[in-house]
């Protein structure tokens, strides 16, 4: 097999993301403090839902809104696979199904979780990928509320708002670089890959690109489906560290967060991905420090409750404006290395 | 009887709700293709004009409710001016999520400046009595609801037909630059847009106060979310659509309440939202929507 020239250059894109990666990983893994090691992990987490988020909005250019529910599906089911019977008889005395009468190891549960995921992506994407537009935007919405009711009421089996806990940790940081540089070669490979440029050209012009032959819903729904099966990778990753879930993290908050990281990169391209993700992972921690009402340097600043949103809209709001491509635009980080 | 009759009632007044709000978006995405979703903040505006009222000790209702809508319909203007000029020429989704961004920055401000928690405001509880009519109890509130919404849907199809702004208006969502050329000025079409949109949601919002007695800086995202969907059901940009919209999502809710059983109470959402996507993939364009074949001049 080989490679043309737009997937050589990406796969030493692909590379040098992983490596920034591993280095940002690595200095964590040695240097950070417990607390800090959470936050890293955190923003892990976060990039995997970004290049999740980027396979289908970055190729398909349609927004979703609905990436959070599949987070959360993949956490869930990985969880109530995964947790020991003993926890479960506490924490789901009146699950259905036998649900609280078997636990299997992570490998199996995460296996599980992600084939729901994928099975749950098919079956909405069928629907999403025939609109485009605002209307495929706005079922991708009433797919996140379904899904999120459906959290909150079935409390016999999701907890709803209350913990759902005693699950596992079996994951550490390092697990989640392994995973995140993984992601990046598949998220990059796509982008590369014919059907990725056939989806990126049926974006710019649906209709000379189904002319030429592309047949344009099978792509997107190839890339649903593909976005879907990362988000729930990236939902188990989120629930095999914490140990803890509960259905809020998994709502609007969460959709929005994401949402802006992957818009100020750039969500055209992989490393807008990676750069606005540890942007706003890493700014927001450092406002979220100024909202506390620090002292610094003597000087004893004020509380301010709320500014992480307020500078989180305006990341937003500025960026559209001035930049609506993104920090990176088109460019991918080998751009900056290698010949046109 | 009474119970259809109560039931009616209610799917009115809650569809008029979603259909002032509805109006209030498709007549800005008519003619920029923005969909709004800081419309939402313009409500909880409202809703804090209402606190700074009663705060000043002005309590006349009449002063209360028209400072509401006057100080909505400013922020509607204003908005567009500082938030939205920059992206109107800008592609949907663009406009989409700098309107999530100003949504964001609005709720974080009001948690910030005035309150995370709610805060009451009792001066329009005299809205609300019960009235007996031939035999048939309803509330005042709802029956003000829905014959405002009426009135206004009269008012503003009057002014779209009679007027030559409303005209202009109407050109402007069909070819925006062709009513450039013959020398109407775009900012004013802009403003006069933004200017009813924050209009409508004003007195939305007088009615959502009027119903729930307190204002956090939530109020207005529930409402518009609802809206929202009562405007692609309808159609995005259709105005009629987004009426019928409305009309037709607060019956789907009602019958919802009503039908589904008491166990299953807390799905409400889930089944109103399933069968609005159901509708969307039945009609992907919505029920009123304007005919038009891909690659027509948008």
């Amino acid at each position: 097999m080989s490679l043309s020239r737009s997937q050589k250059r990406g796969l030493v894109g692909a590379s040098l993301l992983a490596f920034v990666l591993i280095m940002v990983g690595t200095i964590a893994t040695y240097f950070g403090s417990k607390y800090q090691l959470r936050i890293v992990y955190g923003s892990y987490v976060s990039l995997m839902v970004v290049l999740a988020l980027q396979v289908f909005m970055g190729n398909a250019r349609i927004t979703n809104l609905s990436h959070s529910a599949f987070m959360g599906i993949g956490a869930y089911a990985a969880a109530i696979c995964v947790t020991p019977i003993a926890m479960k008889k506490i924490s789901l005395p009146n699950a259905p199904w036998g649900l609280n009468a078997f636990a299997l190891d992570p490998v199996t549960s995460g296996i599980i979780a992600i084939v729901i995921t994928a099975v749950i992506a098919l079956l909405v994407g069928l629907f999403i990928v025939r609109l485009s537009g605002i209307g495929a935007t706005i079922v991708s919405l009433a797919v996140l509320v379904i899904v999120h009711s459906l959290f909150l009421y079935r409390t016999d089996i999701f907890k709803g708002n209350q913990a759902f806990f005693g699950i596992p940790q079996v994951f550490t940081l390092t697990s989640a670089i392994i995973i995140a540089v993984i992601m990046v070669y598949i998220v990059r490979g796509f982008k590369e890959s014919r059907w990725g440029i056939a989806l990126r050209a049926s974006a710019d012009d649906e209709i000379s690109a189904a002319a030429m032959g592309v047949n344009v819903h099978r792509l997107r729904l190839l890339a649903w489906v593909l976005s879907g099966v990362l988000l729930g990778v990236a939902g188990i990753a989120y629930s095999y560290y914490l140990g803890t879930i509960s259905a809020r993290p998994f709502y609007f908050n969460h959709v929005f967060l994401t949402l802006a990281m992957l818009i100020l990169g750039g969500m055209r391209t992989v490393t807008g991905a990676v750069l606005g993700t540890f942007l706003i992972s890493f700014g927001l921690e450092w406002v979220r420090w100024l909202e506390t009402g620090p002292t610094v340097l003597g000087l004893k600043f004020p509380e301010v409750l709320g500014l992480s949103g307020v500078v989180l809209g305006s990341v937003i709001v500025l960026i559209m404006a001035l930049r609506p491509g993104g920090i990176m635009g088109d460019r991918e980080i080998e751009d900056f290395i290698l010949k046109k | 009887m009474e119970f259809v009759a109560q039931q009616t009632m209610n799917a009115l007044s809650f569809g008029a709700e979603y259909a002032l709000l509805a109006l209030g978006l498709a007549i800005v995405f008519s003619i920029m293709g923005l969909v709004n979703f800081a419309h939402g903040e313009i409500i909880a505006v409202g809703g804090y004009t209402m606190v700074a009222m009663a705060a000043l000790s002005l309590n006349n209702p009449f002063i209360v409710i028209g400072a509401a809508i006057l100080v909505a319909s400013i922020g509607s203007v204003a908005l567009e001016r500082v938030a939205f000029r920059p992206v109107r020429y800008a592609d949907p989704t663009t406009g989409l999520l700098t309107a999530f961004g100003v949504s964001i920055v609005l709720q974080n401000l009001f948690l910030l400046l005035v309150s995370p928690r709610p805060i009451a405001v009792t001066s329009l509880y005299f809205l609300e009595w019960p009235i007996s009519f031939a035999g048939l109890r309803i509330s005042s509130l709802q029956l003000f609801e829905t014959l405002t919404t009426i009135i206004v849907i009269v008012v503003m199809m009057l002014f779209l037909k009679k007027t030559v702004l409303g005209l202009a208006m109407r050109a402007a969502a069909m070819d925006f630059e062709m009513v450039r050329l013959t020398g109407i000025r775009a900012n004013r079409v802009f403003a006069a847009a933004f200017l009813i949109s924050g209009l409508l949601a004003g007195i939305a919002c007088v009615f959502i106060m009027a119903r729930r007695g307190s204002v956090d800086p939530h109020l207005g995202f529930d409402p518009v979310l609802m809206a929202f969907v009562a405007c692609v059901v309808g159609g995005f940009g259709s105005l009629p659509g987004a009426v019928i919209g409305g009309f037709l999502l607060g019956a789907i809710e009602v019958t919802m309440l009503v039908l589904l059983p008491q166990s299953l109470g807390g799905m409400t959402d889930a089944f109103v939202f399933g069968s609005i996507a159901l509708l969307l993939i039945w009609r992907p364009d919505g029920i009123l929507t304007p005919p038009r074949e891909k690659g027509d001049k948008q």
